[in-house]
């Protein structure tokens, strides 16, 4: 589509621009605090940022409402781990095995619900996802049941795993860019708006959404893969509703149907849990409340309310 | 030897629950007509369209196109082959400007980018919605929206356009801009299957028409005709006034 005419592309391209932005804010962040503590913060908040844009092109750009973004960040890391623990297959296998992995359960699953609408949809990833969770955490002898299973780690130094996962978000973010800019991107956003006119323009539904839940959850394996690595670490834990349900916290909070909601969500609602910690284990209550606020009068999240702010500005600005 | 009309419409039914919305309708559309749809509020006109545009399966009878059974097609199949359908009630991707609608539309039934582009601009042109191109659709007027609808159904010219109410609802000078769009698609031989409640309208656009009631198809032939048919007069204003 033209460049000039095509709005959606231009709005995707200064959307990006912001999400580089951002990134490279953060590049900064170790020439203040080099503490384990918080780069292990600021990683996770990564860890995080990939799963929230991985859901975000589900929920934000399709329309198709998943509740299993952290049941297949828990099945990328133990298909790796479960390579390494059991065939002692090398982290350059196990991840490609981990992103293939994840895509084909990713596809199983999307040929299998993704001809259910509205809340169908989402009750059966739900069940999907416990079954998942249970099923890892139950087969004590193969997976170690609730123990979890070790991982070689990619790298030693964590400022290391600190870029390198800033560089993933960097990439995932530019790869979700080159495809909604795409013909391809405009489908799936005619399918979030209107499924039914989007079949009946000649569009294939079924295929494209299918095309979003597979790529969706290759991210996600991926991520919950690298983030086996830096922690060594993957359990059943990984796969936790609480968890899911954080991730639509952070896009919801941060902007869902953008490319920095997500990421700016991601890191904003992991450090608050951090630091909210420290108060009780109220993080999720807040949450809780905060997406239902957000939700209910800023369904653009942070990050639209930046940007109408910046509209507001700028004629200002000008004058 | 008799040529194959464009679609064939071979004794289709619906029934839903203990309603039955179409029984056993069959007709013909020549190539190159535009053929009127009327009939009483529930008389199952939008049932017919939905069966012909794969929205619904029937539970009987079949549909042709050019002679190939197309009566468990998808929309998206339907698309492809050239049936295209405009909804009653206007469906356009509210988060997309109007000018992106466009685009996809065209770029979804394989226009290249630089053709869409061309179409959708000639399309806006048309259409009057220059003023309105790059906003986005939900921020559109009822009647902008049904404008840009319609537009969408000609991103990639059709073999037949089923078109579902397209002046309900719309101001008389969008009508009268819609009514020539059709006139002159038409005489470039563009066929349409037209639903409508405004009789002027299909007086003036449609040179056969069929008239439909609880189901049944109760009279067809020339528009003209078909309105003055007392059968038709009763269905759409009681016996009275026959």
């Amino acid at each position: 589509m033209s460049q000039m005419e095509n709005l959606w592309s231009r709005k995707l391209s200064r959307d990006l621009k912001c999400l580089f932005i951002l990134c490279a804010l953060m590049c900064l962040v170790p020439l203040f605090d080099l503490s384990p503590y918080t780069l292990g913060i600021l990683i996770i908040g990564f860890y995080f940022a990939l799963i929230a844009l991985a859901w975000n092109l589900l929920a934000g750009f399709t329309g198709q409402f998943s509740m299993a973004p952290a049941a297949f960040a828990m099945i990328g890391g133990y298909i790796t781990a479960l390579l390494s623990y059991h065939l002692s297959v090398s982290l350059w296998i196990g991840i490609p095995a981990a992103v293939f992995g994840s895509a084909l359960l990713g596809f199983l699953l999307g040929a299998t619900v993704l001809r259910l609408k509205g809340p169908y949809l989402s009750l059966t990833t739900l069940a999907f996802a416990e079954i998942a969770r249970v099923f890892i955490g139950n087969s004590h002898e193969f997976t170690r049941g609730d123990q979890g299973l070790n991982l070689p780690t990619l790298m030693e130094s964590r400022i290391a795993y600190y870029y390198f996962f800033l560089l993933l978000v960097v990439l995932v973010g530019w790869l979700i860019f080159l495809l909604m800019r795409s013909k391809y991107g405009g489908y799936l956003l005619a399918i979030r708006d209107d499924a039914e006119a989007a079949e009946s323009r000649g569009i294939p539904v079924v295929r494209f959404k299918l095309l979003a839940f597979t790529i969706s959850s290759a991210i996600c394996g991926f991520a919950g893969c690298m983030y086996g690595t830096f922690s060594q670490l993957v359990s059943p834990e990984m796969g936790l509703i609480q968890q899911t349900g954080l991730i639509i916290s952070m896009v919801v909070i941060g902007g869902i149907g953008s490319l920095t909601g997500p990421v700016l969500g991601a890191l904003l609602v992991y450090l608050s849990s951090e630091w909210l910690r420290d108060v009780g284990n109220i993080q999720l209550i807040v949450f809780a409340m905060l997406v239902i606020i957000f939700a209910r009068f800023f369904r653009t999240g942070l990050w639209g309310i930046c940007l109408s702010l910046y509209a507001r500005l700028k004629p200002v600005k000008n004058n | 030897m008799k040529t194959e009309p464009l679609l064939r419409v071979d004794s289709i039914s619906k029934r839903f629950g203990g309603n039955q919305a179409v029984d056993h309708v069959s007709f013909e559309v020549p190539q190159g007509i535009i053929l009127g749809l009327i009939g009483p509020n529930g008389s199952g006109k939008t049932t017919v369209l939905n069966m012909l545009s794969g929205e619904l399966f029937p539970d009987e009878g079949s549909t042709y196109l050019e002679g190939r059974s197309i009566t468990r097609l998808s929309p998206s199949q339907l698309a492809h082959l050239g049936v295209i359908r405009m909804f009653q009630m206007t469906r356009v991707f509210i988060r997309l400007s109007a000018f992106d609608n466009l685009l996809i539309s065209g770029r979804a039934l394989g226009l290249s980018a630089a053709e869409a582009e061309t179409r959708a601009q000639s399309l806006v042109k048309e259409l009057t919605l220059e003023q309105v191109q790059f906003l986005d659709a939900g921020q559109l007027s009822g009647g902008q929206k049904k404008l840009l609808e319609f537009g969408m159904c000609f991103m990639c010219p059709p073999k037949i356009a089923l078109l579902d109410e397209p002046f309900a609802a719309v101001h008389p000078v969008m009508r009268e801009t819609m009514a020539e769009f059709i006139r002159t698609r038409n005489q470039n031989g563009q066929t349409f299957l037209l639903v409508s409640h405004d009789m002027p309208i299909v007086k003036s656009l449609c040179h056969e028409s069929i008239c439909m009631n609880t189901g049944r198809i109760i009279s067809q032939g020339s528009t003209r005709l078909v309105l003055e048919d007392p059968n038709v007069i009763e269905a759409y204003l009681g016996g009275d006034h026959v």
